[in-house]
């Protein structure tokens, strides 16, 4: 044979992490039963859970408990927090999908690192999922004229969602994570519903999470979770009550996303392409 | 000229104890049509997912283009396009926007992927079908876009497995043609597994033939054929008064004559391999005053090779295979 160049692979891929990411916008706006779910899930929440539960409380005594927001604005971080768990498990565990659905299997074989191929899937999801949440929030600041939500800064609101981000790709990697870890399909769905919602219950979403502290069980069981830090990170920057100290979210839920990417890398790297 | 542009030598894949490939040595010279024949569980499918760098060799090498499929995976996979068995585009995109992405993904520059696009369109008459999603066109349609896929980023060999698998005829006919005319136009070399006997003859310059791990014969069709050693010939005699039991005990005199059958109304021979044996007969029924009404020579099809070479059909391997795989590949091969 003739003489060979063996080209290496550069490090950052450029064209196949873009192409990666367009897919997934292409593939999303194909489906209007996926885009209907994303821009509805939001409002239903903060509509038909948010708006009649501000008629009644935080009133009295639990007044301070709600770090002296409505009900309403409570729960906007937590609807915001609930799309990136749902989006970036979801988008981790997807992998699985198309894996099965042999997509996948033909991006395994092509010339490129397979971490290029995650992180562009994952841009993808995360540019679905911040214009969910970006429509979150306008539809919250509209209600929000007679619920009382508003945003304190515009350096709250843009450190916010870049907090949206590092909770977003830790879920990534969590989804990542468990795809790789169960290996049937069949009822997979299920499986990750019965642990995204109590992760969601368990967060401070809905309710302050020193709101349960009679309970001890469930009042420990939340400092473990840590979409419990990406809520009280987000709603601290936007509206200024935090529950935790803000240096501790920063640092569990960066400490959560390393953790998890490092795992599901690991675990993609390793996947077998049938 | 005559370069080799696949080169497999000792090549062994275990899962277990279970040999799927067992020490196999072939080579593939560029442009030409190879098949593997089979029936299923045979191990094709194993075969070509090693060379195609999805699964590692438990033993043994494999070479494409020079480049070795375990240790360069890499630039084996640069010159190489593959047609998946099961379906592996993506329903909810267009075929244009499915061939883009993929030629993105080896990339190739915008220029390139729209001239290339257009070629491969024409090659597997495709054009106007480009911009609707793949969920809403036929079975078939979707599969010409996964071989025009294969064929897109200009590939020294291009791997098909089962190509026309739920195709009907009319279907197979065509992407057979498409496959032979990009054979013609790219110079590219194709390696196809088929267990559709029908579909190596008609389609590959050489074939192996594959049973229990190990190829039990490689030749082209025709010299597989006359590897079987004889030809059927099958003769309709007018039965009067016993005359069609009396010619076939007589003819049985001939020493080419390996046996004499009764098939339906027809009597059938099956005689050595060799020039003038239609002539011979009628000559001889003349002479003893038969009327034969037919006579018809044929070639053994791929099908009695596998016969010959294995001792039984297709047919009777598949059904043997089923439930002796590794339960990792069953419904796979």
């Amino acid at each position: 044979m003739e003489t060979k160049t063996v080209k290496q692979k550069p490090l950052f891929e450029g064209e196949p992490i873009y192409s990666m990411w367009l897919r997934e916008l292409l593939r999303f706006f194909a489906m209007p039963s996926r885009i209907l779910a994303t821009f509805a899930s939001p409002f239903t929440w903060l509509v038909l859970l948010g708006v009649p539960l501000s008629q009644v409380f935080p009133t009295g005594d639990i007044q301070s408990m709600f770090g002296g927001l409505t009900f309403f604005a409570f729960i906007v971080p937590g609807v915001l927090s609930m799309g990136l768990l749902f989006g970036g498990t979801n988008s981790g565990v997807t992998v699985l999908w198309d894996k099965e659905f042999g997509f996948l299997k033909e991006v395994m074989v092509a010339p490129v690192r397979r971490t290029s191929l995650m992180i562009g899937r994952s841009l993808g999801a995360l540019t679905i999922a911040l214009l969910q949440a970006v429509t979150t929030i306008c539809l919250a600041l509209i209600l929000g004229i007679w619920l009382g939500f508003k945003i304190i800064s515009v350096s709250g609101f843009v450190l916010a969602l870049g907090f949206m981000i590092i909770t977003f790709f830790a879920f990534v990697g969590f989804g990542l994570t468990l795809g790789a870890m169960i290996e049937e399909t069949e009822g997979f769905m299920t499986i990750i519903r019965m642990i995204e919602f109590p992760m969601f219950f368990l967060s401070g979403a809905l309710l302050p999470i020193n709101m349960i502290k009679g309970i001890p069980v469930l009042y420990q069981l939340q400092f473990v979770n840590p979409l419990t830090y990406g809520v009280d990170g987000i709603r601290g920057l936007l509206t200024g009550a935090f529950f935790l100290p803000a240096w501790i979210d920063l640092t569990v839920i960066v400490a959560f996303a390393l953790l998890f990417l490092f795992l599901g890398a690991y675990a993609f790297s390793r996947m077998e392409v049938d | 000229m005559m370069e080799d542009v696949i080169e497999v030598h000792q090549l062994t894949k275990k899962f277990g104890d279970f040999a799927a490939v067992d020490h196999i040595d072939f080579t593939v010279r560029r442009g030409e049509i190879f098949g593997f024949v089979g029936p299923n569980g045979a191990g094709k499918s194993t075969t070509i997912k090693m060379l195609t760098t999805m699964l590692h060799p438990t033993s043994g090498s494999a070479r494409i283009c020079g480049y070795d499929v375990a240790k360069e995976s890499d630039e084996v996979r640069r010159h190489i396009g593959i047609v998946f068995q099961d379906r592996s585009s993506d329903d909810y995109l267009t075929g244009r926007q499915n061939l883009d992405f993929h030629a993105r993904m080896y990339g190739m520059s915008k220029r390139d992927r729209e001239e290339k696009m257009e070629e491969v369109l024409d090659l597997l008459e495709l054009k106007g079908k480009e911009n609707i999603r793949l969920r809403i066109l036929p079975e078939g349609v979707r599969r010409r876009f996964e071989v025009a896929r294969g064929f897109m980023t200009r590939p020294d060999v291009v791997f098909l497995d089962e190509p026309t698998i739920g195709f009907d005829i009319k279907a197979r006919m065509d992407l057979w043609n498409q496959i032979k005319t990009a054979r013609e136009k790219e110079g590219v070399t194709v390696s196809l597994t088929t267990h559709f006997i029908e579909e190596a003859n008609y389609l590959c310059d050489r074939v192996a033939i594959i049973d229990k791990a190990r190829i039990v014969a490689l030749d082209t069709p025709r010299k597989l054929k006359e590897a079987v050693g004889t030809d059927l010939i099958s003769v309709q005699i007018a039965d009067r008064m016993e005359r069609k039991a009396a010619f076939m005990e007589k003819v049985k005199d001939f020493e080419w004559v390996k046996s004499v059958e009764e098939y339906s109304n027809s009597i059938l021979l099956n005689a050595e391999s060799g020039e003038g044996r239609v002539a011979d007969l009628i000559d001889f029924a003349d002479a003893q005053g038969f009327v034969i009404i037919s006579i018809d020579e044929h070639e053994p099809s791929l099908e009695d090779v596998f016969v010959h070479f294995t001792g039984r059909t297709i047919r009777e391997a598949e059904g043997e295979a089923t439930g002796m795989r590794p339960g990792k590949t069953v419904g796979e091969m």
